[in-house]
This record gives C-alpha cells, structure tokens and sequence, in this order.
C-alpha cells in the first residue's frame, strides 16, 4: 500500500520522536520479540512513531496498565492504526466498561477457569491426535501441522464450526491483520460475518452444546436476548482472537524451543515444569498489541496525549521491562517471578487467558511425550508478520523417530 | 492499619496489614500474598482473585452484588463461602478477617 506521509504533530517533543514502522520496521527479524525488544532499547517508554498515520507506542510494563485501566482517557472504541472510516466494532472489546461487563459474563460458561479445566481431558485426546499424527515423520511445519491445528480446533469445537474449514479459517483471519484501508479491512470482515450468519441460522435450526446456541438463548436480564449484530460482533472478535493468537505464542515458544536440546531433555523427564515453561514462553514471545483511541486530552508522564491520537499498547514488550525482571531477554523457567501483560489487564483482559495458558501446557506436555528431542531445520528462514498482531509464517522441526 | 489472614490451601498463614479503602485483593497483590492472581486488576472480569472467607466473617461482610456472585461460580474451585477479593473493601471493621486462597486460582 502506498505509504503516508510522516506526520509529528507541534506538540510532540523531539526527544520524543522514534522512527520505528509497526508493520514494516527493517529492524525486525526471525526472533520477532528479541529483534523487537533490541530494537526498541534506545527508545523512551512511550514514544511517537509518525510512520502509519503518526501514533503513540507505549512500551513499559506498568505503563501500558495504567493506559489499558484508564477507558476514559483511551478508548478501545477504535483499534486500527491509522485510523480508518467505519472501524470494525468488536463486542465486548470495542465496548468500555460498564457496558463491557454483561457481555463478558456472557462469554464465561466457556472461557473461564473452571470452564476450561473442564474441558482438561477433551483438549488433551485433540493434542494427542495432532501430535501422533506427525511423530513418527521426523519432520513437518509446526506451524502449519500442529500449532495451527489445537487450539484452532479447540475453538472450533467450543463455536461449533466445522474442523475442515480449518486452514481456510486462519487464511481469513491472516488476511484480516495484514488489511490496512477500509476497504480491505471491510472486504475480510465480511468473509467473517458470512461464516457466522450461517452458523447462526443453523444453530437456531439445531441447537447444541456449543457458545452460538448459548449466545441464542441467554437471557441478558428482564428477558432480553441478544440481537443478531451482538452475536455478529461477539463472533467476530472471537473469530480473530481464537485464530491467530495460541497458536502464534506457542510456535514462537517452540522456535526457542528447538535451539534448547537442554531444556528439551529437563522437560521431558520433568512434565511438572510445564506449567512454568508455558508461563516463560507467553512473557517472552507476546504476540499481541491493543491499540487505544485517545477520547480526551491527557498529559501524564511527560506526554501530551490529544484527543483523537492512537496509542499502541505493544503488549509484548511487557515481559521484556529491565524495571521488572533481571536480563528481560533471557528465557529461563526457574525465575520467581514471569511478569507480563500479554493478556493485558483490566476491564478488556483477554477472556482466553485460563484456555490459552491450558493450551499451551496441554500441547507442550503431549509434544514432549512423543518428540522428546527436536530441531528446527538449518538454513530455512520461517517468515513473519508484524503489525498490531504478531504472526510466525511456518517453523519447520526434524526428529529422529523413535 | 487493619490486621488481615491469609491462609493458603496447605494452612500456611500469613498475616497483613492493609489499609483502610483499598480493596482486599489489592492489599493482597502489595503484601506479597502468592495465592492471589488478580490478572484484570480488580475490573471483575478474570475470576482469578478468589478466597474462601471464614464462615463467621462471611455473614459480617457486605454481600456480594449480584455481578460477583454470577463471577464466583467461575472461578476454579468455588464453595459457599467464595468471594472475589477485588470486590471486598477494607474497612476498619474487618479488623482480624480471615480467609483462605484455593488450591489453585485456574
């Protein structure tokens, strides 16, 4: 797409300036958060970036809670940078609190903890079967043939969506967070709706167990249902955050993973570190930022925030805050203490954080039983997508089979 | 300074001082209290800040709204006497409270 001009507005302090291209920044390599966090060394914690419309990125852990904690100050109403006509409205994530919190409630049944330690034994036989599916190959595209595959198909299962459709699926969902204009941000999202107004007439034909037959029949109180551009619009973000997101942070994990024949061997005789090394793994390698609109002027640390300023919150440069941990960049599960906001935090804190973490446990635990040693392939480069969202193109493994 | 318990699934307890108009989940978080997760910061929307309050302090309490009673049957490990501890204010009245963390939050 054709590139904006550079825009750093009169009341933005040079020192505040940093030139760095969320979508495109040549600094960026295969190890996106370590290329990301070295790149980011020289600049202050929230700087201005006048690539992509001019916006600000917020970069310290403490900081981006104080701006996710503050909806009326920046709001989650708008989360393209730039800005577009018409932005995509998600529920509840574009809604601020309190009008958030009903819809959350909604959504709990099924995403929170106890919900998903339920789901415990389901999400480990689906784990099982993609990993035997490739162990005695010896090799195969983690992403593509198993980081994809689980936690994909454990929301599939959960909406009630059909496992064939799978890649076809992530396609859509990959095209939506490379799409910058109107025009081709409204072309996947409707894709997206297509899929779901589908599925919605057929779930009020069929009810089942699934979230789109809860969304039909929930009462929201005093009798009221939700209104079909509700459920459109909670699907949708569902939709993005159930694609992408696990399997991202998982295969990122893994390509670290593979250079560790050490810390492969200690997993697979210690399955209980799971739980730790999943932990060491989301701080590390967060795949997510949450955008924000500023809805009125603020000043606050230094910054002049004006009304209608996007902020980027890089949610995955707050695992790597010096201010928080000792050398941010290292990976090592024995630390006290794995702080990040790679879920954010606050009223918006992604609802999938119990089913994320599970997920990864659950796949590194059932890797690990079947392909207790592994290696990335030399001399492949594996290809990435940076932006508001973080993506691993392909991370192709070889074994000896047992 | 109101003088607070914090027992932990094993029977290990602590004690601490929180202060008046903070929230009990926050007064955890800056005590150090390991049991408690808080990952929203007290908006309600994790379920991962839970305690079981001792059964006599568990009638003293202002109830719980109807929201956070809908969130505690979310949490991992919910029994009669659960609460969200973002929802429960310091006062000086809670002077002595005890309450329990659960085996695990998720």
């Amino acid at each position: 797409m054709a590139s904006l001009a550079p825009v750093i507005p009169a009341h933005v302090r040079p020192e505040q300036v940093f030139d760095f291209d969320i979508y495109a920044d040549p600094r960026i390599g295969d190890d996106v958060q370590g290329t990301y966090s070295a790149a980011l060394k020289g600049a202050p914690d929230i700087f201005w970036s006048p690539r992509n419309g001019g916006h600000w990125v917020v970069q310290r852990h403490d900081l981006i809670a104080e701006v996710v904690k503050n909806p009326g100050v920046f709001s989650a109403r708008e989360m393209q940078i730039p800005r577009v006509e018409n932005p995509p409205f998600f529920i509840p994530l574009s809604v601020d609190p309190p009008e958030n919190v009903p819809y959350r409630h909604v959504l709990m049944p099924k995403f929170s903890p106890r919900a998903v330690a339920e789901m415990e034994g389901r999400m480990r036989a689906l784990a099982a079967d993609i990993v035997a599916s490739v162990a005695d190959k010896g090799q195969c595209d983690f992403v593509h043939d198993v980081a994809a595959r689980f936690p994909v198909s454990v929301f599939m299962e959960v909406m009630g969506l059909p496992l064939d459709k799978l890649h076809h699926f992530r396609a859509i969902a990959d095209t939506y967070f490379k799409a910058r204009t109107s025009e081709a941000i409204q072309a996947s999202s409707q894709q997206i709706f297509g899929i779901f107004n589908e599925l919605i007439a057929y779930r009020r034909e069929t009810p089942g167990d699934d979230l789109i037959t809860h969304f039909l029949t929930v009462d929201m109180g005093g009798g009221r249902r939700l209104s079909q551009d509700e459920i459109l619009a909670m699907c949708f973000v569902l939709f993005l955050g159930g694609m992408d997101t696990v399997t991202n942070v998982t295969a990122f994990t893994f390509q670290h993973l593979a250079g560790d024949p050490a810390l492969q061997a200690r997993l697979a005789a210690q399955p209980d570190l799971m739980p730790r090394f999943a932990e060491e793994g989301l701080r590390m390698f967060g795949v997510i930022g949450t955008p924000r609109l500023v809805v009125q002027d603020f000043d606050a640390h230094g910054v002049s925030f004006r009304m209608g300023e996007m902020v980027l919150c890089a949610l995955w440069q707050s695992g790597r805050d010096p201010a928080k941990l000792d050398d941010p960049d290292r990976f090592d599960i024995d630390r006290a203490e794995m702080p990040h906001y790679n879920f954010s935090t606050g009223p918006h804190l992604c609802l999938g954080h119990a089913l994320a973490r599970a997920e990864m446990r659950i796949l590194a635990e059932e890797w690990l039983k079947r392909v207790p040693g592994f290696r990335a392939v030399p001399g492949v480069r594996h290809g990435f997508r940076i932006g508001t969202v973080i993506a691993i193109e392909s991370l192709p493994l070889e074994w000896d089979p047992a | 300074m109101v003088r607070i318990v914090f027992r932990d699934d094993a029977g290990n307890a602590a004690e601490i001082e929180a202060r008046a108009g903070q929230s009990l989940m926050g007064s955890a978080k800056a005590a150090g209290i390991a049991g408690i997760e808080a990952e929203c910061g007290g908006s309600m929307v994790c379920a991962t800040c839970q305690v079981y309050v001792a059964p006599d302090w568990f009638e003293r309490l202002p109830p719980a709204s109807a929201m956070e009673a809908e969130m505690v049957e979310y949490t991992r490990h919910p029994r009669p006497t659960s609460r969200l501890s973002c929802q429960i204010m310091v006062t000086p009245q809670l002077d002595g409270l005890e309450v329990t963390t659960p085996p695990s939050q998720r």
